[in-house]
């Protein structure tokens, strides 16, 4: 008994600091990292400091942000998604054949663009809660489904999404990226974020997702349908990625069948580093999104060293195994 | 009970076998190309490197782990020795064994972040697949020397090549070699410590490490072994494939996979046959293969896989809520 | 008596928030067998983890054949000579009897594993213990009482000098128990040192030497066996603690009404044609060995297993209970054996454990309204009296008594009237066991309906109105309270399996 209140007494002097408290120590620690790399990387590429640059960071930051969000919920279930990243390219592709080739409206195509990344969520959520197909078997295979599928419907020719100026095709929709220099996308991501940081505090499907992903026996006995709240988890994880997709074009344009695997790990990454456990039942959307600036600041940072684009999948991959290291060591020592 | 489960299981290889029978039988309804020597050949010259992945990653599998990166690995190694070849002018021999060599220390990292690291083994070897596809994309497209070129002898490990032109009888070797290796890996499996060790850490992990063995080190193996078979599957790719492309290489570790889940390895770990994964892959390979002589583009092969993939756990998952059911 | 071959002294050991051994002595004589008792959670076992190196004692001497040992893991014991038959059983149900007795030694051909060798030996073991078991089988497919001769098997023919029994007959009939200590004799009379741990006072006068008692994990004393009758041990073991008294009527009123009626329940091989009334403000003990199927009856019962068969009534409407969340909408509440797994949620915090089943009363909009959800919950903390800073704490943080009072809230939150408790007071300390004890009175004396399943017969014994006994998945018996005695009760549940 005497050891449990020692105990306390460590919780309550970390708690004293008002501020350190609601923002939360990692997050601190996040955000001065994110400072200091800028200031390296700007200290050995001249100009990095420009505007330019920092657009060019904000454009990564988009989609892989939307990515590293929806799969913040998948991981706090305890579960994962790989599929995520050729997901996103199979929604730019099929919604870019549709209006390119097909003549479909653009706002048409946007739409589609987000129920086809539904559509990928609900089909690993409804094997992974209603059949117990292990989350990365489903995985692996829905990422070789969207490789596939999206493919076969382009025949295999990469996809561009029209131009700014390119009125008669519906380019105002970069408008949603960037207006005469305003980053609009940076907007509409914070707003996300804010959304899904109510979702998962504030609200019913929050808790459970939160609460079973920390002991789904225990919640399911608790008389909650486990498998709902799982299943959802992931269907708002497609979602999320449905709209990655659009900002991805938004920003990049162009869309080649048969990749998109890269941003899968860059996007676990954002989100694991920010805090989110990957045994589940622990997330936060603020440490999700400083982790997707600092992934995307170090894309950038890497392509201005002038390494090549090969660096960046093997520097993200040390990352990845260092920070899930961490979690690991985190949570052995809490027990 | 142990009568009726070891014939349920017998079942299931066996309507793996009914399976093959059934695709070989309507290619060649459909197709009379199919019909044809070459296009047999040609087939099984594809499937030996998708074999070789598939018996390594049968044990990660076996453990209730899964290893990710023997797709991108494969082309990885192939790539690295293919330069060393043609920069260096290295013996084909050599080059082989640097392969095999690379396979077991990637192997051997993907191990030590899984077992003794702790690391969640789809994550990890999510990033050693990156990471491989990374150091492959920094060579450039290297072709492996060609039969008729110097050190091209290794083409004749899977194929014989007797005379030339048309009229050259081949013959697949490479088939009775990878059918060898099946039953040298099951013997391993069924009556080596190795092997009963890699079934016991599928089973109940915590029981073996109270039983005093060196679990980490066998749980490393286990991934080392994967490695080296993604090692030989380096080579069997290298001489089919004409110029190995840095980049590629992701989606193939899903037909070895796919092909393991086929053959009856459970999801959870625990139980699996090395014989079983040669038929289950040769689902895949006749899948993937035989498409285009039914008229489907090739694309769908990703699609069908990724199914067949699905389909494979869920019967899987169906078997076991029955049992559990009876229990 | 032989001379001593274990001598452990001033053992010390801390959890974060438990002091689990404070400062104990233990010793065994060769060709001895010394009873190690306690009530749940005294320390018996953590004891025998720290002998065999699963734990690493704080101080304190451990001294083995008079020389000083330190074991890092149960390798190392064993090889030393000193072999645990664990409480839980550790094999790989994948495997077969014979892998699994020898695994980690297996006999050699060169590379090949001598499978034949392995299957002879068990044999060989089998017929000295004199028990038929196929060493081919799988693991997985053997009884619980099987299993367990198998561990013991294993243990044997690791040619030990101290064995170590921990709780070996809670899964066997009366006719393995006798087997046993046929075994365990003739392990004595070849001068081994054995370790017995149990909770039956029968078994301890009948098979041990000595006693040794601990209790909240301190050492209260050493006895003679046969110089003591049942009652100073008991004594010993309770110490200071003052137990709600035992009840020796019903106090369920004549007339209270039927509030839960199982007819014919099925469920797998564990379950088969239960039957039960449950009435309001009573506390049925269902009591039985190890694996009788109680903890699946109540998991069928509640939905959390598939069911084949069988009716069930609440309030006498039939109702129809497929899932967990059927149950909970007729007012069941199902409080596990296994907290941790299948209780709480220990990396949340009180509140949000306590109003983890209905969450739906504490919602304004489609937001959560977190000032309500504080507000019941520490009106529950304090009507519980569980020991805790706030009702933010992490689960985690707390001990086993207070943790099973937030499990207990969350079901009160959700005002569930029939309440199913799954072995209350395992991994409870002392203490808290009898706080546990006076709450499961209090709820049935305000009206709530309570099953207990318990392995403890004192704990039967002293908290149900009524009895309902099982065995091998089948209800042998219903004794109200008034004419229930220990050897009525292990006679019925031990009925199917002569």
């Amino acid at each position: 008994m005497q050891a449990l209140h020692g105990r306390e007494g460590n919780v309550e002097k970390i708690k004293e600091n008002p501020i350190v408290k609601k923002l939360g120590f990692n997050r601190i620690i996040l955000f001065c990292v994110l400072i200091l790399m800028y200031v390296v990387f700007s200290l050995l590429v001249p100009g990095f400091a420009g505007m330019a640059r920092i657009m060019s960071v904000l454009n990564y930051v988009y989609f892989l942000g939307f990515l590293s969000l929806g799969v913040t919920f998948v991981i706090a279930t305890g579960g994962i998604d790989f599929s995520i990243g050729p997901v996103m390219f199979c929604c730019a592709l099929i919604s870019g054949y549709s209006m390119m080739t097909l003549g479909m409206p653009t706002i048409l195509a946007l739409i589609l663009s987000i129920v086809i990344g539904l559509l990928f969520g609900l089909f690993n959520g409804y094997l992974v809660s209603y059949w117990s197909v292990p989350p990365f078997i489903v995985s692996m295979a829905s990422m070789n489904i969207a490789k596939g599928v999206a493919a076969v419907f382009t025949k295999t020719q990469s996809v561009s999404w029209p131009l700014k100026d390119d009125i008669e095709h519906g380019g105002w929709f970069r408008n949603l990226v960037s207006a005469n220099g305003f980053p609009v996308g940076l907007i509409i991501f914070l707003a996300a974020a804010v959304v899904c940081m109510i979702l998962l505090n504030n609200t019913k499907p929050g808790r459970y997702i939160l609460c079973l992903g920390s002991n789904r026996e225990a919640v399911r006995l608790s008389g909650v349908n486990t498998k709902k709240w799982e299943m959802l988890a992931y269907t708002i994880c497609g979602i999320l990625v449905g709209i990655a997709a659009i900002f991805f074009v938004g920003a990049y344009t162009t869309v080649q069948p048969g990749y998109g695997d890269q941003y899968n790990n860059e996007a676990i990454a954002g989100c694991v580093m920010g805090g989110t456990s990957m045994v589940g039942g622990l997330a936060s959307i603020g440490g999700t999104i400083l982790g997707v600036f600092i992934i995307s600041l170090l894309q950038e940072g890497i392509l201005a060293l002038g390494f090549a684009k090969d660096i960046q999948l093997i520097v993200t991959g040390i990352i990845v195994i260092v920070v899930v290291y961490a979690d690991v060591m985190a949570r052995r020592r809490k027990n | 009970m142990t009568k009726k489960k070891n014939k349920l299981l017998s079942d299931q290889r066996f309507i793996v076998l009914l399976v093959i029978a059934a695709l070989i039988i309507i290619y060649m309804i459909f197709s009379p190309e199919f019909r044809q020597y070459s296009s047999i050949l040609s087939m099984l010259d594809f499937s030996y490197y998708d074999v070789l992945m598939a018996i390594g990653v049968t044990f990660p599998l076996i453990t209730a782990g899964v290893d990710l990166s023997i797709g991108t690995g494969m082309v990885c190694y192939a790539l690295l020795a293919g330069s060393l070849i043609r920069n260096q002018h290295v013996p084909v021999g050599v080059a082989m064994l640097v392969c095999v060599l690379l396979g077991c220390i990637v192997g051997m990292v993907n191990g030590l972040l899984i077992a003794v690291m702790n690391l969640p083994p789809f994550l990890a070897t999510l990033c050693t697949c990156m990471i491989t596809r990374g150091i492959g994309s920094m060579s450039s497209a290297v072709p492996w020397p060609t039969t008729q070129q110097d050190g091209g002898w290794f083409h004749s490990i899977f194929k014989l090549t007797f005379g030339t032109g048309r009229s050259a009888l081949k013959i697949p070797i490479g088939f009775i070699l990878v059918v060898a290796l099946v039953i040298l890996m099951e013997f391993v499996l069924n009556h080596t410590k190795f092997g009963r060790y890699t079934i016991a850490i599928g089973s109940n992990k915590e029981a073996v490490i109270l039983s005093g063995i060196n679990v980490k080190f066998y749980h490393v193996m286990a991934y080392v072994i994967c490695g080296l078979f993604a090692g030989l599957a380096a080579i069997a790719y290298a001489a089919v494939v004409p110029t190995v492309q840095p980049g590629t290489g992701a989606g193939l570790e899903l037909d070895a996979i796919g092909g393991v889940f086929v053959g009856g390895v459970s999801a959870t770990g625990g139980y699996g046959s090395v014989l079983g994964t040669l038929a289950g892959v040769f689902v895949i390979v006749l899948l993937k293969t035989g498409l285009p002589y039914v008229g489907l583009q090739a694309n769908w092969q990703q699609i069908i896989t990724g199914a067949v993939l699905i389909a494979a756990v869920l019967i899987d998952v169906i078997k076991r809520r029955r049992a559990a059911k009876a229990q | 008596m032989g001379e001593c071959i274990l001598k452990m002294e001033d053992i010390d050991k801390s959890f974060p928030g438990v002091h689990a051994l404070d400062h104990v002595h233990f010793d065994v004589n060769k060709g001895e067998v010394h009873a190690l008792m306690g009530e749940n959670g005294a320390g018996k076992s953590t004891l025998m983890k720290v002998l065999t190196g699963i734990y690493t004692k704080d101080s304190g001497s451990i001294n083995f054949e008079g020389r000083e040992v330190e074991f890092h893991n149960t390798r190392e014991a064993q090889d030393a000579g000193i072999v645990i038959v664990h409480q839980e059983l550790n094999m790989v149900g994948d495997l077969t009897v014979a892998q699994n007795i020898f695994i980690g030694r297996e006999f050699m051909k060169g590379f090949k594993i001598d499978d034949k060798k392995m299957i002879e030996e068990s044999n060989r073991l089998f017929a000295e213990l004199k028990i038929e078991i196929d060493p081919k089988a799988k693991m997985k497919d053997l009884t619980v009482g099987k299993q367990q001769m198998c561990e013991i098997a294993k243990a044997i023919s690791h040619d030990a000098k101290l064995i170590i029994f921990d709780e070996p007959s809670a899964a066997l009939t009366e006719k393995e128990i006798e087997d046993l200590f046929v075994i365990i004799r003739d392990l004595r009379a070849k001068n081994l040192g054995i370790v017995y741990i149990s909770h039956r006072m029968d078994e301890i006068k009948v098979i041990t030497d000595r006693v040794t008692v601990m209790r909240d994990g301190g050492y209260v004393g050493t006895l003679i066996t046969k110089d003591c009758t049942k009652e100073d041990i008991i004594n010993m073991m309770v110490g200071r603690v003052i137990y709600e008294e035992p009840k020796t009527k019903s106090q369920v009123a004549p007339d209270a009404p039927v509030v839960l009626k199982v007819e014919h329940l099925n469920a797998g091989r564990m379950v088969k044609d239960v039957s039960f009334e449950l009435r309001k403000g009573e506390i049925l003990g269902f009591s039985g060995l190890m694996g009788a199927g109680r903890t699946e009856t109540a998991r069928a019962l509640f939905g959390a297993d598939p069911k084949t068969s069988g009716d069930i009534y609440v309030n006498g409407e039939k109702v129809t209970i497929n899932s967990p969340q059927d149950a909970v909408k007729y007012g069941i509440g199902y409080l596990s054996e296994d907290r941790k797994r299948y209780g709480i949620v220990v990396q949340k915090s009180i509140t949000e454990n306590s109003t983890l089943a209905a969450l739906e009363n504490y919602m304004s909009g489609i937001f959560i309204n977190k000032s309500a959800e504080k507000k019941v919950t520490n009106q529950y903390i304090k009507e519980l009296a569980t020991k805790t800073p706030n009702a933010d704490q992490l689960v985690v943080n707390l001990s086993g008594g207070n943790q099973q009072k937030v499990v207990i809230a969350k079901w009160l939150v959700r005002n569930c009237d029939i309440l199913i408790f799954d072995e209350p007071t395992r991994g409870i300390d002392v203490g808290a066991k009898n706080e546990i004890y006076k709450l499961m009175n209090r709820l049935a004396a305000e009206g709530k309906s309570i099953i207990m399943i318990s392995s403890e017969m004192t704990e039967i014994l002293r908290m149900s109105d009524r009895i309902v006994i099982m065995c091998e998945g089948e209800k042998t018996g219903e004794i109200d309270i008034a004419e229930a005695t220990q050897e009525l009760i292990m006679d019925k549940a031990t009925r199917n399996i002569e």
